[in-house]
């Protein structure tokens, strides 16, 4: 097998709204900054691999109109879109794109401009058919409303059945905020920056539906985020400390839509995410990582919502179920802790959706490189685990990056 | 398979779904618009191959570098190709038939290097044709600011 | 490429204009009938590689409704948002990369759902071409076709071979949507113009249907009954439509000569005994042969006259009746790997070209046949 590893990363500022610019202008921002952090030009890479949730900005196959100011000029061109975990397929896209042989030095390339569409009603076409086809059937609309919340409606039933298994409280959520969104504050590319916040301020937010208040949930940016990807051999000559990605698995598990509003089915409960755990350990595995919870120093865990942070944390096998509560207690966590979590702020205070699983493994690539400035954690980064989340609730993504390659 | 005939007459349900879509259009195209609402084709020009951009484009694609020289276009140009549409794409997604066939034209203006199209109002339309814009006398915005092509002479 | 990557299991469904099934149904036939072909079960797949688009859908992320159907439940499962042979392609890169052994790739679309010519128009430039209201994947073509016509000075009779041609062969594939046996050269002229030249017998028939391809790494494919090896492949994807010479494929030519490279081909037209090309409109076939090198530039209209593209001809295309036969988009693509293996076999009935080795199978995406991916695959 060929080593592959990150020699360059850029991101866009993400902001709510960037009028001055349209979809491609904003892409090449971080395209740009990729380019010139792997002291790269297009023309020394051999490939592209893009993706973005395409039906929230009513452009189809972006890239058709928008590539060429990606520099992709005739060149070769995948585009992976998995909802949720959009960046995080597209990540994996560029390293099997180098892992086969098949292209030597690709770039990575995700987005999404929020201010341009509307991603409630983007992520309401997941379960509109199934809606109407519900009445049709004669179910009381009554019934229905709560699919009405796009993603938040989804999350509150899973961040409830997470709270019940873990004995994780509302006063966690809150901290997992401040957590995020101080971190935020030192990273120039992270959207809602909230230094001094405390546990206080978030639980004073309105409550949107138990028990996830406005302060526990990820805002909706316009930003990209752009990686270029390398051989092993190559990443040496281009930098002294290039991030090796290890391995990647995915996991598809059943869908969790099926009971009213996203509650689950007997079968499939939302807050399990087996397909985590799975992805988690076949992607360990794969790297050669036998012991995660000593092994790894920092973790991406996509948590657009304040209790996935804690949810996944546990699903990516960093410690045992239900005791990510008291590990984020600990202080662990925080940029000076054992096992950093979210260094970047995280999907919670950054979600430019389709780009949001990149910025994980981006993050990880960046902190491993040493190249994270102000929000560089305090311990040498030698392992450190990115993972992305999406789908029906069921399509979970994981990136396992070193230091070193392969043993 | 026995699966399959049990599963017979799938119903269809309609989405009752009319997102709503506002997209930025960027430095570069609102002085392409502001110079249409003018009477102006701006286009943009890379620094470093000379290629000009009708509509303006930020990036070079080729060079992947800012555009930052703006050139005013004439309204004159070249027919690569023409199509006659006898049918148009309808509100449902379908195509329907006009009642007369209507050109539409691939123009290359002088002194662009990517091309516009447009509709071409012409007798006897030729490919290699030399054409001029007709501007909408009423336009609502800088969208419609070019009505059609017809021919200069 | 030498026996790093084989086809060993391949299935369509018959292809509709109005298939009563959903998607997912449509899905889970293919990706069964392919497993039966290969002779895995389910267990067997590591990964699974769909095509499907959200706008053909209806709905975004449009993949996570083929999880159960398509097999991918708790496999490493993902989505390339392009036709099928794209998602082909991806599903190679991960068996190459030796992390996946067996992949189960499949592409499936229901245009009896979906408004037929609403998805193309999305993907115009939205800050311009789709606001000007001109221009949807037909209205773009004509005027590819125009190009390319008055480049080459090649006659509407020469377009419409191919569509005589195709729509024949379509008739000897029992899966195939529009079956015209015996279809003249002045019926398809006959034909209802959509946008000059462009007649809707040289354009795609919107089609319900789906396609599943089954792939494996060198080592198990050894052990299957008829693999197809995968000699070469080649990807490239060219400028927006307005913003490239339309009157030649140049994306098509290079990702060609990537795939040739790997595969061998220094001359195709002899090497090369049967090629699927993914046409969604008929002179895009006369623009592929150019493309492959299977003529000359500008060549495309001579050698449809010559009669080597039939059927009975030395370079048979489109055996299968090809996209103007039928064209479930996403799988389309897919579906000329599935057909071109299908040759190889020598399983393809009807539509048999005696002896074919080595194939060609070629699949699209965007506007103008924008991206371009191409296969080799042969026998041993």
């Amino acid at each position: 097998m060929r080593d592959v590893a990150v020699v360059g990363v850029g991101l866009s500022k993400h902001v709510s709204k960037r009028r001055d610019v349209n979809i491609a202008e904003l892409v090449w921002e971080a395209v740009s900054a990729a380019y010139e952090d792997a002291g790269l030009t297009p023309g020394e890479v051999d490939g592209v691999i893009t993706g973005n949730m395409p039906a929230f900005e009513g452009v189809n196959l972006p890239e058709c109109w928008g590539a060429g100011h990606w520099g992709t000029y005739r060149k070769p061109l995948l585009r992976i879109t998995t909802g949720g975990t959009t960046g995080g397929s597209v990540g994996h896209g560029a390293f099997y794109a180098v892992a086969s042989g098949l292209f030597d030095t690709v770039i990575a390339i995700a987005f999404e401009k929020q201010s341009d569409g509307d991603s409630t009603a983007g992520l309401n076409t997941v379960i509109l058919a199934d809606i109407a086809a519900l009445l049709g059937f004669g179910v009381d609309p009554s019934l229905l409303l709560a699919f009405g919340g796009g993603a938040v409606g989804i999350a509150v039933y899973q961040a409830s059945s997470y709270m019940k298994s873990s004995g994780c409280t509302t006063h966690h959520l809150d901290k997992v905020s401040v957590l995020c969104r101080t971190n935020a504050a030192k990273n120039p590319h992270a959207h809602l920056q909230q230094p001094g916040l405390t546990p206080d301020d978030v639980a004073k937010t309105d409550l949107m539906q138990y028990p996830l208040r406005f302060g526990h949930v990820c805002p909706a940016s316009d930003g990209a985020c752009a990686m270029i990807l390398t051989t092993g051999e190559r990443a040496r000559k281009l930098t002294d400390r290039p991030a090796y990605i290890r391995s990647v698995a995915s996991c598809s598990d059943e869908g969790a839509l099926i009971g009213i509003g996203g509650s689950g089915t007997l079968n499939v409960d939302p807050g399990r995410q087996e397909s985590c755990k799975l992805a988690a350990a076949r992607a360990y595995e794969h790297a050669g990582i036998k012991d995660p919870r000593n092994e790894i120093d920092l973790a991406e865990p996509y948590a657009p919502f304040a209790h996935q942070l804690l949810m996944f944390y546990e699903r990516l096998l960093l410690c045992d179920e239900g005791e990510a509560p008291a590990v984020l207690n600990s202080g662990s966590m925080e940029m000076a802790g054992e096992l950093p979590v979210c260094p970047s702020g995280g999907v919670i205070s950054t979600n430019a959706i389709g780009a949001s699983a990149l910025e994980r493994i981006a993050e990880a690539a960046m902190q491993i490189m040493g190249r994270a400035g102000e929000h560089q954690v305090q311990k040498d980064v030698h392992k450190a685990v990115a993972h992305g989340w999406g789908g029906m609730v069921n399509l979970n993504v994981v990136a396992v990056l070193a230091d070193t390659p392969r043993g | 398979m026995k699966a399959d005939e049990d599963l017979q007459n799938v119903g269809r349900v309609g989405l009752p779904l009319a997102p709503a879509f506002n997209w930025s259009v960027g430095n570069w195209m609102e002085q392409f618009f502001d110079g249409l609402k003018e009477r102006k084709i701006m286009a943009s020009k890379c620094g470093l191959c000379g290629r000009v951009f009708l509509p303006p484009r930020m990036i070079c694609e080729r060079c992947f570098a800012k555009t930052e020289e703006w050139v005013e276009i004439p309204e004159t140009g070249t027919v690569e190709a023409f199509t006659a549409a006898h049918v148009r794409v309808g509100p449902d997604g379908e195509l329907a038939d006009l009642p007369e066939p209507q050109l539409i034209a691939l123009v290359k203006h002088d002194e662009a290097d990517t091309l516009l199209v447009a509709g071409l109002v012409a007798k006897n339309a030729s490919a290699g044709m030399r054409v001029r814009v007709v501007w909408n006398e009423t336009p609502s915005g800088a969208l419609d600011a070019i009505s059609c092509y017809e021919p200069m002479d | 490429m030498n026996k790093e990557v084989a086809v060993i299991g391949y299935a369509q469904t018959l292809y509709e204009e109005d298939a009563d099934a959903s998607r997912e149904m449509l899905t889970l036939r293919a990706a069964r009938e392919a497993l039966v072909s290969a002779g895995l079960k389910r267990e067997d797949v590591s990964t699974v590689v769909t095509a499907t688009n959200d706008y053909l859908d209806g709905r975004t992320i449009s993949n996570m409704r083929t999880v159960e159907p398509s097999g991918a439940s708790q496999k490493d499962e993902s989505k390339v948002e392009m036709d099928g042979a794209f998602a082909a392609l991806y599903a190679i890169m991960r068996i190459l990369s030796g992390f996946h052994d067996v992949a189960m790739v499949i592409g499936v679309s229901l245009a009896s759902v979906y408004a037929t010519y609403l998805p193309g128009i999305m993907i115009l430039d939205p800050t311009w071409d789709r606001e000007r209201g001109l221009l949807n994947e037909v209205s773009a073509a004509a005027l590819q076709a125009n190009c390319y016509m008055r480049e080459y000075g090649v006659s509407d009779e020469q377009i419409a071979s191919v569509s005589a041609k195709n729509l024949d062969n379509a008739a000897r594939n029992p899966l195939a949507l529009r079956q015209m046996p015996g279809l003249s050269v002045e019926q398809v002229l006959d034909s209802r113009m959509l946008y000059s030249p462009i007649r809707e017998l040289n354009a795609w028939p919107a089609t319900d249907g789906a396609c599943a391809v089954v792939l494996a790494s060198g080592k198990t494919a050894a052990k299957a009954e008829k693999p197809v090896w995968v000699k070469g492949v080649g990807l490239c994807h060219d400028s927006y439509l307005t913003e490239r010479p339309l009157a030649v494929m140049e994306s098509l030519k290079l990702a060609a000569e990537a795939c040739y490279k790997q595969a061998g081909i220094t001359d195709p037209a002899s090497q090369i005994d049967l090629a699927e090309i993914h046409e969604n409109f008929a002179h895009e076939e006369l623009m592929a042969y150019e493309a492959l090198g299977f003529c000359e530039e500008g060549k495309g209209g001579e050698l449809i006259e010559s009669g080597i593209t039939q059927i009975d001809g030395g370079l048979p295309v489109n055996a299968s009746g090809g996209a103007l036969g039928a064209n479930a988009v996403c799988a389309t693509g897919l579906a000329r790997i599935a057909e071109a293996a299908m040759q190889v076999v020598g399983e393809a009935g009807d539509h048999q070209v005696p002896g074919v080795k080595t194939a060609l199978a070629h699949g699209q995406s965007g506007p103008c046949a924008q991206d371009n991916v191409v296969f080799i695959l042969g026998g041993d």
